[in-house]
């Protein structure tokens, strides 16, 4: 864990909008909404998402407030789930099967539509025993002066994480930028835009 | 809430331009060797002491890729990491060190968004209760602070007419002899 302890490696993001009155049953309910659901028939290689409590990442009720909100800090995780069964041992079984299939059938091979059947309801037995590939990533959003750290610098978490905090609160998180960092001075930032990248070579490198 | 789409707030975002980030690592790089490790960042935050730690990353210009990264204990030294500005490489990583008053923060700043990477906070209190999350908002948010103090001061010169007419050639001279003196 990063936000509760260990090193933190982040990336921040602004929250412009206002936050309601009664937020904090509002943000409960939007996290429930969507939280983090398993899904009983997965089809292969897709990723789940959902939000998950940051203390553990089976728990998805958000009901303790206690438990995920700290004065104006709401903590919480972003699960991403993706099954895939491992290619080899995909390969081995459906071999198995495929001479299985021409022993029975007493044919030296198999067609390629059988095979095709084969292949989807060896898939389909195989993600039901695989266990999926977990990433989990924690926010901490301080609701009251509207920033947020996502503790994932990847662009593909990131822009999950923009997607899905968005249809949760209906607020648009907007990753900072360098002249963020000049708060109101408009002045100087305008002066930064106009500049361009600088040679810093040594004369004769 | 659904109806998501993904270029709606860009009009709101800053812009981006990944030269400034560059830019500032290299000149807190060559701050930092040329005032003796120490800065005076206003009333507020106060006289601080900082320096580059243990790692620099470089790219081309034209590429995102990290393409080369010095690490070990003296990288800001190394004539590696001078060989790489001198080559037309811009830096793309810096690890920082801040001391303020009695606290020690470490910090990997990744260009261009100037992400915060392993950030290393001088913390009191332990464990994962609430007052352990306090005290860990309060560090971050002293760190963000210093080092929007550093990014303050690099774009009061950078916006300058003095930026081009003194501090470039400085900065090309400090890698300059770094260089001569390495090859003699």
């Amino acid at each position: 864990m990063g936000i509760l302890s260990g090193a933190l490696t982040v990336r921040r993001y602004r929250v412009d909008g206002d936050v309601p009155d009664g937020f904090r049953d509002s943000y409960a309910d939007a996290l429930r909404s969507y939280a983090f659901q398993d899904k009983s028939s997965p089809t292969p290689g897709e990723e789940l998402a959902g939000w998950v409590e940051i203390h553990n990442l089976l728990d998805t009720g958000f009901e303790d407030l206690n438990s995920w909100l700290y004065d104006r800090y709401a903590i919480f995780s972003l699960r991403v789930d993706k099954r895939v069964v491992p290619a080899k041992l995909f390969r081995a079984h459906l071999e198995k099967r495929v001479a299985a299939w021409c022993q029975e059938q007493q044919r030296q091979r198999c067609p390629a539509s059988v095979r095709g059947e084969l292949k989807e309801l060896l898939e389909f037995e195989l993600l039901q025993r695989t266990l999926p590939r977990v990433s989990v990533h924690e926010v901490i959003w301080n609701v009251t002066d509207g920033w947020l750290l996502f503790h994932n610098l990847s662009d593909r978490a990131n822009e999950r994480f923009i997607k899905l905090f968005f249809e949760t609160f209906g607020l648009q998180p907007q990753p900072e930028a360098p002249l963020d960092l000049l708060g109101s001075d408009a002045t100087l930032a305008e002066a930064l835009l106009t500049t361009g990248g600088m040679d810093y070579r040594p004369e004769g490198s | 809430m659904s109806g998501y789409d993904p270029m709606a707030g860009f009009h709101e975002a800053t812009p981006m331009l990944p030269h400034l980030a560059a830019e500032f690592l290299l000149w807190l790089w060559w701050s930092a060797a040329s005032s003796g490790c120490r800065a005076d960042l206003g009333e507020e935050l106060g006289v601080v002491d900082f320096w580059v730690d243990d790692r620099l990353a470089f790219r081309t210009p034209d590429e995102g890729r990290a393409a080369a990264v010095i690490t070990g204990e003296n990288p800001a030294e190394s004539p590696e990491a001078r060989a790489a500005i001198a080559g037309g490489k811009v830096l793309r990583e810096l690890r920082l060190c801040i001391r303020r008053e009695e606290r020690e923060f470490s910090v990997t700043l990744k260009a261009p968004n100037l992400d915060l990477a392993q950030v290393s906070l001088p913390q009191v209190v332990t464990g994962d209760g609430e007052e352990a999350l306090y005290d860990r908002m309060f560090l971050y948010e002293e760190l963000h602070s210093l080092v929007a103090a550093f990014f303050q001061r690099f774009a009061q010169a950078r916006s300058t007419s003095d930026w081009g007419d003194a501090t470039v050639p400085s900065i090309r001279s400090w890698v300059g002899e770094r260089m001569v003196a390495l090859d003699g």
